[in-house]
């Protein structure tokens, strides 16, 4: 299994989608978990990303980001709940912090629309392939191609950075720097002299890559280049529905 | 110093190694070759703790690895990785000496000392940039600062991939010379000169399997072994082998110069 954004290849009815509908239903997932005040509509479009995940055959990658991004959550949801002060007491503790039904409610939602904004774009981005992301930014939305290969390489690179941090880190608890504390504050603290390894490598690679880019004539490459042509399907003019009728939904949800 | 008992490790469900059993003495020095992924830098990483084995146990310097953190099993392990860029993460060359001899001793005055001896040693200046050196250098420089900690077991990944002949032979000869004060050593390579060089023992593997563990000037003369882990011998000991009956000692330039004339000296 690889990095939770590295591309899985398929052919489910997710991955065939044009990347641009993917990206619109991506984009009014997110959004639904925004516009709405529901944290059972929040809840449901995160459900709605797990079945997506299955039926593009990645629900392992998927819950195993979900299960990261609740630790995440947990740890924002406890700082968040003791600073709202406003609402009835629900939970008093010692030295006047309690925990008020306002302030866990907004915390809950919080937490919810983090979750469920971050998982359709990890799912997106593993389900269609940097090329056809950039292609399609270029030839349908108009971008030029360099900004959309800057963008996609970005993306692309995440998960390499995430892999020579890994390694970075692998060979400073080689020579005796303590990464393998379970102090988590202490590990922080100890990640912070890596910035150099790591900042050295990524530029390295960035010239390396712009060089070989370059090289193979990067700079000829007009609009016209690209050989591949993204057609607008009626799967893909369903799919932009039902993710508008969800964010628009979002809105007026009643419970 | 290692032991290896029944090791099996596997990674999401995919076998890397597979029942390797083993055990290196204080002093030894050991080449792992293989063909790429036999599983050589798996092995090495267990060595430290870095990975810990699925099954069996590994035992290096008295401690059970899966029991004790790495950083505690660095303070007498020294590893040199292939990428000598992961390792180094100070601007300077003295601060990255330092900060090896800080991660595994807290004595201010012995640090310096041993900082300044290895600056010395190793002929470099301490005020570098790290990242402006050749990459020769860098690798020197990231050997001189696990040196410096003087580790009871040095292992090493690689270590002269990317090197040209010259630098080459310097990691060695440092390599070597630590081996001699009574370092274990063990070396995961592809050059197989280096390991006839350099090494006495060697150990083969293939899939994930301990195909063969002896002598150097042994292994490096099974041709049908090293076959079946997709290598060759070095170049000389081919040419010894194809030549046949009086070359059967043959493993350096020199015992093939000596073979050569006592042939001609017999034929005369």
């Amino acid at each position: 299994m690889g990095g939770f954004l590295d591309y899985s290849p398929g052919d489910s009815f997710l991955h065939r989608l044009n990347p641009l509908a993917k990206i619109f239903l991506s984009l009014m997932l997110s959004v639904s978990c925004f516009v709405t005040d529901s944290s059972i509509f929040c809840l449901m479009i995160i459900l709605l990303n797990i079945a997506m995940a299955a039926v593009a055959g990645i629900s392992s990658r998927a819950l195993a980001m979900l299960r990261t991004l609740i630790k995440f959550c947990a740890f924002l949801f406890f700082i968040q709940v003791f600073f709202i002060r406003e609402g009835n007491i629900l939970l008093s503790l010692p030295f006047n912090v309690y925990v008020t039904d306002k302030g866990a409610m907004f915390s809950l939602m919080m937490v919810l629309r983090l979750i469920g904004a971050t998982l359709p774009l990890a799912l997106m981005l593993s389900i269609t392939k940097m090329n056809d992301l950039s292609n399609v930014l270029v030839e349908r939305v108009g971008i030029p191609y360099k900004y959309a290969f800057s963008l996609t390489t970005a993306i692309r690179f995440i998960p390499v950075f995430t892999a020579e941090m890994a390694g970075i880190m692998e060979a400073q608890t080689a020579r005796g720097v303590a990464f393998d504390t379970k102090n988590i504050f202490k590990k922080i603290g100890l990640i912070f002299p890596l910035c150099v390894p790591l900042l050295i490598t990524s530029v390295r690679k960035i010239e390396g890559a712009a060089i070989s880019a370059e090289l193979r004539g990067f700079n000829c490459r007009k609009r016209e280049s690209g050989y591949k042509s993204y057609p607008f399907k009626t799967a893909d003019i369903g799919v932009s529905i039902f993710a508008l009728t969800l964010a628009v939904a979002g809105v007026f949800i009643p419970f | 110093m290692i032991r290896f008992d029944n090791v099996s490790y596997s990674t999401n469900g995919i076998k890397i190694i597979s029942d390797v059993s083993f055990e290196l003495k204080k002093g030894d020095f050991t080449a792992l070759i293989g063909a790429n992924g036999a599983g050589k830098s798996t092995v090495a990483r267990l060595c430290n703790g870095l990975l810990k084995p699925s099954r069996g146990a590994v035992n290096v310097g008295g401690f059970d690895t899966a029991l004790v953190r790495t950083s505690r099993i660095a303070k007498f392990t020294g590893f040199l990785f292939q990428d000598p860029d992961r390792q180094i993460c100070k601007n300077r060359v003295r601060d990255e000496i330092r900060f090896s001899l800080e991660c595994v001793m807290e004595d201010r005055a012995e640090i310096e000392m041993r900082c300044e001896r290895t600056l010395k040693a190793f002929s470099l200046d301490g005020e570098r940039d790290p990242f402006s050196m050749s990459r020769g250098e860098r690798q020197r420089l990231v050997l001189a600062s696990i040196l410096a900690t003087e580790p009871e077991l040095l292992l090493l990944d690689e270590p002269t991939t990317g090197l040209d002949y010259r630098e080459c032979m310097h990691i060695m000869e440092c390599i070597s010379v630590i081996n001699r004060k009574g370092a274990t050593v063990l070396m995961v390579s592809h050059d197989m000169e280096i390991v006839q060089d350099f090494t006495r023992e060697v150990m083969v593997l293939n899939d994930g399997s301990l195909l063969a563990h002896g002598r150097t000037k042994d292994i490096i003369r099974d041709e049908s072994l090293l076959a079946r882990a997709s290598l060759l011998p070095p170049q000389i000991t081919e040419l010894a082998l194809r030549l046949g009956a009086g070359y059967e000692n043959v493993i350096t330039v020199d015992d093939m110069v000596s073979a050569v004339k006592k042939k001609r000296g017999g034929a005369e």
